[in-house]
């Protein structure tokens, strides 16, 4: 008789085909991504692990931690608090528009960054109208804190949002319907009963918007007026020490941020695994 | 095309899907494979199809072995529970799928595809829904149409997997007779599975009752009903 | 008929969260975007098109655009092949290709500008073997081809694994049953499947690539009318305060990404009313 046990499944690839496959995957990834954030470690730690760490220590260096620190701890909660708020207007009540708002939410995306920075400095600059009356009354918004914050939000504006909108129309409005049947307080409702189910997309979201915030380059550019010690941030650093041609200076601070994008896609991971669980989870009602 | 099943035996992991089973289908009858979920049914169906392989045992058809001959190559028309209609072609499109996926060699000239498409729409007596894409079909117009699908390759034999789950009471009654009059007149060897006892016992020249992995009972409706051979055959029939 | 605007609702927090919605909008997006059409519409249609039909400005769009579409493609046929491998196979480091998708997005464009750049130039790793067979990849298109394909590396993939996922298999198994090959089933079933998620993807990978800076100007070289990209000469208006001509090519780019984003939209809406939902 035929050896039966190695005949094929009719909705598979030949091993070769899948063999192919993988090694394209595997070979562009590896090209593309993994090849660069192994050259941020090896030229950061190029002169040794201590001449890397010093070059972090001096007074730009660390103003430009300290000032992306703040940077992101402003605008990762205002962020936050606005992909909560617009997620339960979109999700929770229903208006005429709402197509449309969810397109001006995701306007962020389709600009460029550097545009996004250009608007700002339109906005709030010392010529335009708003700007020139801040100015004049001690409140620089470009070139200056305000405007950095200003400009890391446009970029991540969506973050939040988009990734909450999907989970609270999977789940709907019965549990919110019942709680208020029950008599409890909106705020109550929100807490007890909305942010339970929605944590882990949230997170996720806040994750993905706290990469960004970190990392923008091209909005805080334009607005920030890379002044040294002052509005240039983490990313602005790098450049000005790369085109001095502080090689290692450059790559050490990038491998801090590398360090941190590795740990968010942890996270994210670990995030993702919970999130498909809840979603399989509440699937199966 | 007269179909033999000799010892078939199949597992999945550790658990026994099949246990060696045999039995012969007379060319041109209906046999309905009948059984609670788990029995083996849609094993032993999927086996035929060419979409699974048994352990150990043989499929011949018309005599000749066929156990390891591809689904490509088996040419049996298998409708799916879910019916499995591409959403993306229109229903002319999806019925000329089998014949337009031919090599260039064996397939038929544009007109004539055209022409049996057309033919098989009659059959089902959807003349019209031709350009209309399976979103826009009713549940039962979509098992007429993964029918005809299936029909249109010419096949040796029709295969369908619970071809009536997915409807309602009314539409599945009209359906069962449209699915026996298209056996009656294209003369296939038609094999489908079914958990209900009523519509097997109803549609099938030959019912082959299922439990386990195992044949509890093969005979004609009438037969079974009358002299139920086992204890598990007496209980599933009377509902 | 007269549909409301709001249906009343006994949902708590209707206001306060249509307020904050409406009001953080307008104040980080709408109003700073509207400041630019404000000042182009102040500038003149004449003037902005003086400032944007001169050579530079076209060259650089022109570039920008064009590497951007590449790259996108680049991206839809890499991305469909990936999300494909990702979910339908299972190998050992699978898990961490799939987390390596998403380091476009986590990793800062700066690093990844200055990270491209040190292996691609002709005394790094890639750049160097690149020298040997005659080739120059970074300070050329190529470098910018390859930074563009980096930032829009995750879209297609993430847009289509999902779909991936979802598809039936009885649906790849019928188009067997009826005599269909493997190939055939792949060319004419599961790719107009994934077709309308892919091509999210590259909407999302080309709108990014176009507006690319960070990761780009380190590679580029930055020769005008060779490797300088439009939102380069945005930055380079603005250093010298020319906030008129600035604002032009702000708005070019603007319509030119909202035109062809709208060709998608239009493809996408075509190609999921063929699909449907069954």
């Amino acid at each position: 008789m035929s050896d039966i046990t190695t005949f094929r499944s009719a909705t598979e690839e030949t091993p070769l085909a899948r063999r192919v496959l993988i090694g394209i995957a595997a070979g562009g990834l590896g090209l593309l991504v993994f090849a660069p954030l192994i050259v941020v470690f090896a030229a950061a730690l190029q002169q040794g692990l201590a001449a890397a760490i010093a070059s972090l220590g001096n007074q730009d260096a660390l103003s430009a931690i300290k000032l992306t620190l703040i940077i992101t701890a402003i605008s990762l909660p205002l962020n936050a608090a606005f992909g909560i708020a617009s997620a339960w207007f979109i999700t929770k009540f229903d208006f005429r528009g709402k197509a449309f708002l969810i397109t001006l939410i995701d306007l962020p995306f389709s600009v460029s960054p550097v545009v996004a920075g250009l608007c700002i400095i339109l906005m709030f600059g010392t010529n335009s109208l708003v700007g020139g009356w801040l100015v004049a009354s001690g409140y620089p918004i470009v070139f200056a804190l305000p405007g950095i914050v200003l400009a890391t939000m446009f970029v991540t504006f969506p973050f939040v949002a988009r990734e909450l909108i999907p989970v609270m129309i999977e789940q709907g409005r019965t549990e919110e319907e019942a709680a208020l049947t029950l008599g409890a307080s909106g705020w109550r409702v929100f807490l007890t009963v909305t942010l339970p189910n929605i944590r882990w997309a949230l997170l996720y979201g806040v994750l993905l918007c706290n990469a960004r915030a970190m990392g923008e380059f091209g909005a805080v550019a334009v607005v920030s007026g890379k002044i040294r010690g002052q509005t240039a941030t983490m990313p602005i650093t790098i450049e000005m020490l790369y085109n001095e041609y502080l090689s290692v200076a450059a790559f050490s601070m990038a491998a801090v941020l590398a360090l941190l994008a590795l740990v968010t896609l942890l996270l994210k991971t670990a995030l993702e695994l919970r999130l498909a669980d809840q979603l399989s989870a509440s699937n199966r009602h | 095309m007269r179909i033999e099943i000799d010892e078939i035996a199949k597992s999945f992991g550790t658990t026994a899907a099949l246990h060696p089973v045999s039995f012969a289908i007379p060319s041109g009858a209906l046999v309905a494979l009948l059984g609670p979920s788990g029995s083996g049914k849609t094993t032993l169906l999927r086996i035929l199809g060419g979409l699974e392989f048994p352990e150990s045992g043989r499929v011949m058809f018309d005599g000749v072995d066929a156990t390891g001959l591809s689904v490509q190559d088996r040419r049996a028309g298998f409708v799916f529970q879910s019916y499995a209609l591409f959403r993306h072609m229109t229903v002319f499109e999806n019925i000329g799928y089998g014949l337009n996926a031919r090599p260039r060699a064996a397939r038929p000239p544009k007109a004539e595809i055209t022409r049996r498409v057309t033919k098989l729409l009659d059959l089902i007596q959807l003349p019209e829904i031709g350009a209309r894409y399976p979103s826009q079909l009713s549940g039962g117009q979509r098992q007429r149409v993964a029918l005809a699908r299936a029909l249109a390759i010419e096949p040796r034999m029709l295969l369908l997997d619970e071809p009536f789950g997915a409807l309602d009471a009314k539409v599945r009654r009209e359906l069962r007779q449209g699915l026996r009059d298209i056996h009656d007149e294209t003369g296939l060897t038609t094999v489908f599975v079914t958990h209900d006892q009523e519509e097997a016992m109803e549609l099938a020249d030959l019912v082959v009752v299922m439990s386990m992995g195992r044949i509890e009972q093969i005979g004609k409706p009438q037969d079974i009903r009358a002299r139920p051979a086992t204890d598990f055959v007496r209980e599933f029939i009377t509902v | 008929m007269n549909k409301p605007l709001i249906h009343r609702s006994p949902m708590p927090g209707l206001g306060l969260s249509m307020g904050i919605t409406i009001t953080m909008l307008s104040l980080v997006v709408l109003l700073p975007i509207s400041a630019l059409l404000l000042k182009g519409a102040t500038f003149g249609l004449d003037n902005i098109w003086e400032t944007v039909n001169r050579e530079r400005v076209w060259a650089a769009l022109y570039l920008s655009f064009r590497l951007s579409l590449f790259a996108a493609l680049f991206n839809l046929v890499f991305g469909v092949i990936l999300a494909w491998v990702l979910v339908r196979y299972r190998f050992p480091g699978r898990r961490i290709l799939d987390a390596a998708v998403d380091l476009p997005f986590a990793l800062p464009t700066a690093v990844a500008g200055i990270a491209l750049t040190a292996l691609y130039a002709p005394n790094g790793v890639f750049g160097s073997i690149a020298k040997e067979l005659g080739f120059k990849i970074a300070y050329t298109q190529w470098g910018i081809f390859i930074a563009l394909i980096f930032v829009g590396l995750p879209f297609v993939t993430r847009t289509v694994q999902p779909v991936v996922q979802e598809i039936e298999h009885e649906v790849e198994e019928a188009s067997a049953t009826l005599g269909a090959s493997r190939a055939h089933t792949i060319r004419r079933v599961i790719i107009p499947m994934l077709m309308p998620a892919a091509l999210t993807g590259f909407a999302l990978a080309l709108a990014r690539a176009v507006g690319e800076y960070g990761s780009v100007i380190f590679i580029a070289g930055n020769i005008p009318l060779k490797t300088e990209i439009a939102p380069l000469l945005i930055v380079i208006q603005l250093e010298e305060f020319n906030y008129d001509a600035a604002s032009a090519i702000g708005i070019a780019m603007l319509l030119i990404s909202f035109a062809m984003l709208l060709v998608i939209n239009l493809i996408q809406v075509w190609s999921r009313r063929r699909i449907g939902y069954v």
